[in-house]
């Protein structure tokens, strides 16, 4: 392998080269997404990935702009072993005025680490310094600790010994030390014990890859290092189990208004790219992408994860169990558990969570992803929410007094947030149920709250949209054909971006879902007259109320405020796992995870800080 | 903000106030625990302007302490050294032996932001932090914590009172109400149920026993045996989130509340009767208010996202003081070293 890389290197240097700034994958034909068996070349094709986007943000560089050396191209440069002067240099200018809190500390670790034996004393101390005189916050979010206390932890790590006079906090090496290493080990307690409160998110995963990474790297400690990598294990499977070539499938704790709708253009492909194979990485690979390629040689992706991540050659279903954000107000509960389920073939998927206020703002509850060929500007995807806002629930969730923050999030990167329009966020007046690739979503908003509707988003990559006389809306996504029932009358809006918005105005109302493969019909009219023979009742007054008899032949009762049930059966998700399904299985409380894949198993065991690797007969 | 609009500002500011700092012996220095980013400023993000802790000791300008965070809520004086000063912030109870010049976070990463931080003038090495998750309570000045909320159900705390006669006697707006504790935070009881957040809690400078508290929902509410029984004040709507009610130190009757849409409201009667003094302002979303100690009749008003004002007529008449666009948390008056 050591051999092999400065060839890549080479390779992708003269790719870059070719098309000036260009991205080779970013810009290039889609991978083939066949899994690549051989080991020895699945890690060279990932090293060739690694080596692509350092060698292109380092190119970003130009030697006679100083101001085009960041912070990540002197981390792709010392990743790279180039220009450690220059670095060093531009190191010393930039650590006079840090900026970016959290988001400094963790790139700054990395060209800390990186550079420990490329970088001059004079940058050496101006980092030193800066470490000193400025005070990074510490942030309000799960993602923001993982950075900051991963940062602190890895940089006292660096620094031992030193007094509180040294330190922006004034506290000693130590004190950091002891500090950063409990939160983590905390962190790292209640995932894997209750679920991750920032779940699935399609952007912030980047935000715990590359602590994680940087932990597995860095760490002195063995223990802290066993935890970095197995902790990076959790979060790639979780990932990619909830992954359809490379796209972060379902519902998720947060999502953000583009991403929503084109389903690839997400932190979350780079990852998919990086590490599967499967798809391309979006633009500047994904901005904080190249923080995890600068240190990205010292991880190789469990081959079980990979399995999970790109055999798609049978349909599955897998269940999850993860937790809100903190509520800090109007609950008697501080993280209530959110039940997720996802249906994954190799045509779409159908993911969901059980409804309700799980995030403040960016949640996405339910959808449907088809497969395309190239996700590049493809908006492959079919969902519905409640539109709902309310000061008193971001309050639950924020610490902030309430009047000014709803108008607030809206500068803060959520501009639709009190939108009626809007793309993301829960509702706690939708409850919502998923069997297979079936999806019962129903509503029942109280008078008197601001929006009273349910609003379908109608993408404009859809082949057909046919409004049938049976009140089902027939759709085709790519290979899946889509049955979309509103519960409510309802009118049609366009919308900005592209499709239409089905309005339903109507607080007492809901959604069914039931997506089939395109392969499993003769024809699209065979498929019409399945969905239209398929036994529904509804009954809105005085509660919303389906039943429904499924395509895969189970009977849903659903009922606003009630239990579910299926072919008579009472569903109550109290009882669910961490994980269930066929490839991730982990028992609430137990600190561990069990990844299974064919003959593959691999064990993490936190309890013992263990990793158990068999291949079963 | 600008250096330049800045040092406009105070100079503006000095030209006003300068007549009536001339006049006072002045005692405190102000303290503004501000942002000035605006409301759409993210943690992680580059601020335009630096937010935290501005000094004034001359009450015409106003220079920034520390560091530049955009979540600083109040400063509270150190009883134990003169020069010293805590702070509540969302990185933590934050303790400065010189002024500014130098910081520790106190408490770790389980005690956050603090929105509430009172010390004991009884005991002064034990302070008391309102946590969004409980009360934290230090008896060694920060070194050691331990979380102290037992009896209370909904333990998001946005506000705590010491009682200035009695050690250990502190009340704590939450939640779900007022709670109050008579040995030092070991039990809590409700004495005063509300429906929303309790954010701010006084007592009188001029009679112990008097203390006035301003809520979310419930309105302003007064009691007159030391916290034990509270009664709704006549006159303040309860549709309003109330964020301050202030004592005048110099006027035992004279009081002021302000909050979200509900303006600057002045009792001169003791709370019995109210008049909106909000004309003047640039609008009816007031953060914060102050009644400045050292000036008779002075009020500070923080319209939201808008520059600070100042009225040296209790809110008859006001003028622009410091900054161009501000939220002002809260303003603390710290005695002088």
């Amino acid at each position: 392998m050591k051999l092999r890389r400065p060839f890549l290197v080479l390779l992708a240097s003269l790719l870059a080269a070719a098309v000036g700034r260009a991205q080779p994958s970013h810009a290039g034909p889609m991978p083939d997404r066949a899994p690549i068996a051989d080991a020895s070349l699945r890690r060279a094709a990932y090293l060739a990935r690694v080596d692509e986007a350092l060698v292109w943000r380092a190119g970003l560089a130009k030697p006679d702009n100083p101001a085009t050396l960041g912070l990540g191209e002197i981390a792709a440069k010392l990743a790279l072993r180039q220009d450690a002067a220059a670095c060093s240099a531009r190191l010393i200018e930039l650590m006079k005025a840090p900026t970016g809190d959290m988001f400094w500390m963790f790139p700054v670790t990395i060209i800390s680490h990186l550079g420990r034996d490329q970088l001059t004393p004079e940058a050496k101390q101006a980092i030193r310094a800066a470490w000193r005189n400025y005070m990074p916050l510490r942030g309000d979010t799960e993602n923001h600790w993982a950075m900051y206390y991963t940062s602190l932890y890895l940089m006292a790590q660096l620094w031992p010994g030193e007094g509180g006079d040294r330190w922006f906090n004034g506290k000693s090496s130590q004190e950091n030390f002891n500090e950063a290493r409990d939160y983590l080990v905390h962190w790292m307690e209640i995932t894997t014990t209750i679920g991750q409160g920032e779940y699935d998110c399609t952007h912030y995963i980047g935000e715990y890859a590359i602590p994680m990474l940087m932990l597995a790297s860095w760490s002195a400690d063995p223990a802290m290092r066993q935890r970095g990598h197995m902790m990076l294990d959790y979060v790639m499977a979780d990932f990619a189990v909830d992954s359809l070539d490379g796209i972060y499938i379902g519902a998720h704790a947060r999502t953000d208004d583009r991403t929503v709708l084109e389903k690839w253009n997400a932190l979350s492909s780079f990852f998919g790219w990086l590490m599967l194979g499967n798809t391309v990485p979006q633009a500047a690979y994904g901005g904080w992408g190249v923080y995890f390629t600068a240190a990205a040689r010292n991880y190789e992706l469990p081959e079980v994860i990979y399995r999970i991540g790109t055999d798609r050659a049978g349909t599955y279903t897998h269940t999850e169990r993860k937790r809100t954000r903190h509520r800090w107000r109007y609950s008697d509960e501080r993280n209530p558990p959110v039940y997720k389920t996802s249906y994954v073939t190799a045509d779409y998927a159908v993911g969901s969570d059980q409804g309700g206020q799980l995030q403040p703002i960016q949640q996405h509850s339910w959808d449907v992803t088809w497969s395309v060929p190239d996700p590049r500007g493809v908006h492959n995807t079919l969902f519905a929410n409640q539109p709902y806002w309310s000061a008193r629930d971001l309050m639950m969730y924020f610490t902030e007094k309430p009047d000014s923050m709803p108008g607030d999030v809206t500068f803060q990167g959520k501009p639709t947030y009190i939108n009626e329009e809007k793309l993301l966020g829960g509702s706690p007046y939708e409850q919502i149920f998923q069997q297979d690739d079936a999806v019962v979503s129903l509503t029942d908003v109280p008078a008197g709250v601001t929006f009273q509707q349910v609003n379908g988003f109608f993408s404009k990559d859809l082949a057909l949209i046919e409004e049938d006389a049976s009140g089902w809306i027939f759709a085709q996504g790519g290979r899946a054909y889509i049955a979309y029932r509103p519960l409510a009358p309802y009118e049609w809006r366009p919308l900005e971006v592209g499709g239409k918005r089905l309005r339903s105005p109507h607080g007492k109302n809901g959604t069914i879902m039931q997506v089939a493969a395109a392969r499993e019909f003769k024809s699209w009219d065979d498929f019409k007259a399945a969905i239209r023979a398929l036994p529904l009742t509804i009954r809105l007054e005085p509660t919303p109320s389906v039943t429904f008899t499924t395509l895969r032949g189970k009977t849903l009762v659903c009922t606003f405020g009630a239990l579910p049930s299926v072919n008579g059966r009472t569903v109550d998700r109290a009882a669910w796992k961490l994980f269930a399904g066929p490839y991730l299985n982990a028992e609430v409380g137990s600190g561990m995870l069990t990844m299974t894949h064919g003959r593959l198993e691999r064990v993490l065991d936190f309890n013992t800080l263990t990793i158990t690797d068999r291949v079963n007969r | 903000m600008s250096n330049l609009a800045t040092k406009f500002s105070a100079l503006l500011c000095a030209l006003v106030c300068v007549a009536g700092a001339h006049a006072a012996e002045v005692k405190h220095d102000l303290y503004l625990s501000v942002l000035l980013s605006g409301g759409g400023q993210i943690m992680g993000g580059r601020p335009p302007a630096k937010s935290g802790i501005y000094r004034s000791t001359d009450r015409a300008t106003a220079e920034h302490v520390g560091f530049g965070h955009i979540r600083i809520y109040n400063v509270a004086p150190d009883p134990a050294s003169p020069a010293g000063i805590y702070i509540a912030a969302l990185d933590g109870v934050i303790h400065s032996p010189d002024r500014g010049a130098t910081w520790r976070i106190l408490t770790g990463w389980n005690m956050t932001e603090v929105k509430g931080l009172a010390l004991d003038p009884n005991a002064p090495d034990h302070i008391y932090a309102g946590l969004p998750d409980g009360i934290g309570v230090s008896r060694d000045r920060g070194k050691t914590w331990a979380r102290m909320n037992a009896g209370i159900r909904r333990s998001f705390t946005q506000t705590i009172t010491v009682d200035r006669t009695q050690a250990g006697r502190v009340l704590a707006g939450t939640e779900q109400g007022i709670y109050l504790t008579e040995d030092g935070a070991q039990t809590w009881r409700l004495v005063l149920p509300t429906t929303e957040v309790a954010y701010d809690v006084r007592q009188s400078p001029h009679d112990p026993k008097i203390f006035f508290a301003v809520t979310a929902t419930s309105g302003a509410l007064w009691s007159a045996d030391a916290g034990r029984t509270w009664q709704t004040v006549a006159g303040i709507p309860k549709d309003r989130t109330l964020h301050n009610g202030v004592f005048d130190p110099r006027d035992a009757k004279r009081l002021a509340l302000c909050g979200w849409e509900a303006g600057v409201q002045v009792s001169e009667d003791g709370g019995r009767t109210w008049t909106d003094r909000t004309a003047g302002l640039p609008s009816r979303k007031i953060w914060s208010i102050a009644a400045d100690p050292d000036f008779p009749g002075r009020l500070y008003a923080s319209p939201y996202q808008a520059a600070v004002y100042v009225s040296d007529d209790f809110g008859r008449a006001w003028k622009p003081a410091f900054f161009e666009k501000a939220t002002v948390f809260n303003f603390s008056f710290v005695p002088r070293p």
